[in-house]
């Protein structure tokens, strides 16, 4: 399997802190990575620097061959809007917009027609379990709910990278892990790969493989075996 | 232990919240100002016509006469001067107001401003008219403005000044009266100056009770995730009533007091604005203890009471706020209401009693305000149903979720639409009158014509003025000789000066200066009471737009860092506004132009249509250029790589 996303030699500061200290990372094609840590570990500026949202001070990314850390801001987004798919705890619906237009929004971005763009997000909405919730608005659906909306609405593009940081941390362990196998089981069959950013033993279970981060350094596990 | 609790909130809210306070502290400031304003307005006119009205006088009861007042109009340049005529009618005679004692008969008392004139001007156009030199200046409390130009002159009870009568044209001035003291009444005419400046106080005072209600409400958009917090951990309604307004009052009492410290500093700017003929003293416009206190009192209380209103949601529910569902539609009876005031309109005239109107056009203002939310949702559903691009479909979603917060964005610009709209309707056009330059006319009331005709003819003589003297009837007539400049036609006036007791020789101009003055103040106060609405429109659009930042900014944060093009965001923002702005900013025009036709006057002018363009167009880049300003707190609160709610 090749690498879809690799991370080489990244270093990032704030300030005097060092939060990513020569940080070498590799993804396979639908592979499921867990990066672990507590918290100020580094994680979050990890999946960041790999997402192209923050610019390493150092080191390079690359998209399947293409270096994204030198791309302008223009570039990066558009790269997170069409190759990258994302998850995060909460807050990331729009509480305006009903959960079907939630997810056909990124479509629409990417040109396609409001029609088209709504009759494919429909489409996941049966294998996600949420037939018949497309008209709610994401006050009306469960944080489950909610979070399984997020989950059609970051494969909906059919990204190459789904990028989910704590994506169960506002769920209970049980719709936390019903949400987990969804995300890991959709993205795999999507082809894309799956990197999970969480400090929970629970979540890192359902990935192939876990990454430990502490102070700004990998422990085990950046490249695949 | 509410009151401390508050306290840290409001600390602790962090630089954003403290933000959002500064903004809430920032409106009710700009509507204090404004309201301290438009109450200070009436009290300033009032203040006027008191200063006028011993030149008004109520006749004395039978054998209570102390003194004879009359007065009348003469001219110098483009200005009117009014000439009181005094004569005692005995040694209780009164001294008026803003003279040290009763002119005696031949003297002269000029205010500091037509005392300055009849210095610099020559005396052949100005200071022959009186007896010179002068034997006092007239204090202001005799005067309607500092500017004023007034002449009082002592007479003898039988001089002819005293006992002629004026006639009843307008600007003829008022025939002798017997009086029993020179306090007087306020005149008619100022009474349609208290009139227009009430209408007016109505018409920028609406607006910015909304604008207060949304600067309220802007405090309680930033603290109800909180405050739902607080009720979700078992704080009882009245803990959280009682915290919020708290809040509220607090950030609203300091918002007021910087307000009319704001309005003490603005006072000598608005003193310049020019309303019959001059300035204002400043006393006129700052406003008494009573007015300062009830306005330091209510700002707060009304902001209060507007937060508890917009925190009811919480109170009633936790789980409200908390959970964002979807909100009750907005009830059609809304539009009723203001269907119902504007049918009543049409059954209004100027003869119903001016409460009535004023009633019916601040209901009417109300009503237009209760039935935009309902207009903004209607034209969100459409929006949203038509839209083909994210960013329409976004504003659209958004107009219909909240059609009350939209509403707010664009009432202000809405309000001044219907403002513009019921002014422009009723500015009647220039006074179009054909006034031949260097005709000088009086009126003949006692004597043949012919002869005072000849007497022209002498004193025009002798005063080496070259002029064509006829007689028609009672009317005799000068056409001065030459090129009609402003100086030659005063060397007329002068040398006719008392040619006719109680009679001025006039221009046409002159006959016209009454009516072009108080169309001249009409204009005026249009532009002051659109400037008011507009900076009260614009303000509360920027307002709105940056709260609306405010309470979006983790969405707004996770969207961008998923790749939304922050100009998606913008352009939602930008529809949001534009859209309800285009349809709701013509129906209030319409309305207020619809409220306006039961008392115009003559058919609009093209000034009317002037103001009522120049307010579109104002009131659109006005608001768009306040949602443009808080671009920078789009940027900045998208930029966080890792939002979090606070």
């Amino acid at each position: 399997m090749n690498d879809v996303l690799v991370g080489r030699s990244l270093t990032k500061r704030f300030g005097r802190t060092v939060a990513l200290d020569g940080v070498d990372i590799a993804v396979r094609t639908a592979e499921a990575v867990a990066i672990m840590g507590p918290s100020g570990s580094g994680k979050s500026t990890l999946l960041h620097c790999l997402a192209g949202v923050t610019g390493p001070d150092s080191g390079e990314v690359h998209l399947l061959g293409r270096r994204v850390d030198t791309m302008r801001e223009r570039a990066r987004s558009a790269l997170r809007r069409t190759r990258f798919g994302f998850v995060f705890q909460f807050g990331q619906l729009l509480p305006e917009l009903p959960a079907e237009e939630n997810v056909a929004l990124p479509l629409m971005l990417g040109g396609v027609p409001r029609r088209q763009a709504v009759r494919q997000a429909r489409e996941w909405f049966g294998p996600l379990g949420l037939a018949g919730m497309e008209t709610r608005r994401p006050g009306e659906l469960s944080g489950g709910q909610a979070q399984r909306v997020a989950i059609a609405r970051a494969l909906v593009t059919e990204p190459a990278v789904v990028f989910a940081d704590e994506p169960t941390g506002a769920l209970d362990q049980t719709t936390g892990h019903e949400t987990m196998r969804l995300l890991t089981e959709a993205t795999r069959h999507n082809g894309a790969c799956l990197i999970v950013v969480t400090h929970d033993p629970g979540v890192a279970a359902w990935c192939d493989r876990t990454v430990e981060v502490r102070d700004g350094r990998l422990l085990t596990g950046g490249m695949a075996a | 232990m509410n009151l401390d609790l508050t306290w840290r909130l409001l600390r602790g809210g962090g630089p954003r919240g403290l933000l959002g306070t500064w903004l809430t502290l920032g409106a009710v400031a700009v509507s204090t100002m404004l309201l301290l304003f438009a109450v200070t307005a009436n009290f300033a006119f009032q203040a006027r016509a008191d200063r006028a009205a011993w030149r008004n006088p109520v006749p004395a009861a039978e054998g209570r006469a102390v003194a004879v007042e009359a007065d009348r109009f003469d001219y110098v340049r483009d200005m009117v001067i009014t000439v009181v005529d005094l004569a005692a009618l005995g040694p209780d005679a009164p001294a008026p107001p803003g003279l040290a004692r009763f002119p005696a008969p031949g003297e002269v008392w000029l205010s500091p401003a037509l005392a300055e004139l009849v210095r610099s001007l020559p005396a052949d156009q100005l200071a022959n008219r009186f007896t010179t030199p002068a034997a006092g200046v007239l204090g202001e409390q005799a005067l309607v403005h500092s500017e004023e130009l007034v002449a009082v002159v002592g007479h003898e009870p039988g001089s002819p000044e005293m006992t002629a009568e004026r006639g009843g044209a307008p600007n003829a001035g008022r025939s002798p009266v017997k009086v029993a003291d020179l306090s007087g009444e306020r005149s008619r005419d100022s009474g349609v100056y208290q009139v227009l400046a009430l209408i007016a106080s109505v018409l920028m005072v609406v607006p910015l009770l909304v604008f207060g209600g949304a600067a309220a409400r802007l405090t309680v958009a930033r603290r109800d995730q909180r405050l739902a917090a607080l009720r979700l951990v078992g704080a009882t309604p009245g803990q959280v009533v009682r915290m919020t307004v708290a809040e509220a009052v607090v950030v609203a009492f300091a918002g007021a007091l910087a307000g009319t410290a704001g309005y003490a500093l603005a006072v000598p700017l608005l003193t310049r604005v020019r309303i019959g003929g001059g300035p204002w003293f400043a006393a006129d416009l700052w406003p008494g203890p009573p007015v300062l206190a009830a306005v330091l009192v209510s700002v707060p209380l009304l902001v209060g009471l507007s937060a508890v209103v917009g925190l009811r949601r919480v109170v009633v529910g936790p789980l409200g706020v908390a959970k964002r569902e979807t909100p009750p539609a907005l009830r059609f009876l809304r539009v009723l209401a203001l269907l119902a005031v504007l049918a009543v309109f049409p059954l209004l005239s100027l003869d119903v009693h001016l409460g009535v109107i004023a009633v019916a056009l601040a209901l009417a203002f109300l009503g237009v305000n209760l039935a935009g939310p309902w207009v903004v949702a209607v034209i969100g559903r459409i929006t949203a149903g038509s839209a083909r691009t994210p960013a329409r479909l976004l504003a659209g979603r958004r107009l219909v979720d909240d059609p009350r917060s939209a509403w707010r964005t664009v009432s202000g610009v809405a309000m001044t639409g219907f403002v513009a709209g019921f002014i422009g309707l009723l500015s009647p056009g220039t006074f179009t009158g054909e006034a031949t330059p260097g005709l000088l006319s009086v009126t003949v009331t006692e004597g043949r014509p012919s002869a005072v005709a000849e007497r022209a003819r002498e004193r025009l003589g002798e005063a080496g003025l070259a002029a064509t003297v006829r007689h028609s009837g009672k009317l005799v007539t000068v056409t001065l000789a030459g090129p009609a400049d402003p100086a030659a036609v005063d060397r007329g006036r002068t040398a006719l000066a008392g040619l006719v007791p109680g009679r001025t020789p006039t221009t046409g101009a002159d006959d016209e200066q009454a009516g072009v003055q108080l169309l001249a103040d009409v204009g005026v106060g249009t532009v002051v009471v659109l400037s008011v609405s507009f900076l009260v429109a614009i303000a509360s659009a920027g307002i709105t737009a940056a709260s609306s930042i405010l309470d979006r900014r983790q969405t707004y944060a996770l969207l961008c860092l998923a790749g939304t093009p922050l100009e998606v965001l913008d352009r939602a923002r930008r529809a949001e506004t534009l859209i309800p702005l285009t349809v709701m900013g013509g129906g209030a025009i319409a309305a207020g132009a619809f409220c306006a036709a039961p008392f115009m006057i003559g058919p609009p002018g093209v000034n009317g249509a002037i103001t009522l363009l120049t307010c579109v167009a104002i009131g659109f880049a006005g608001v768009v250029g306040a949602g443009a300003l808080s671009r920078p707190l789009l940027r900045s609160v998208t930029a966080d790589p890792a939002p979090r709610p606070d």
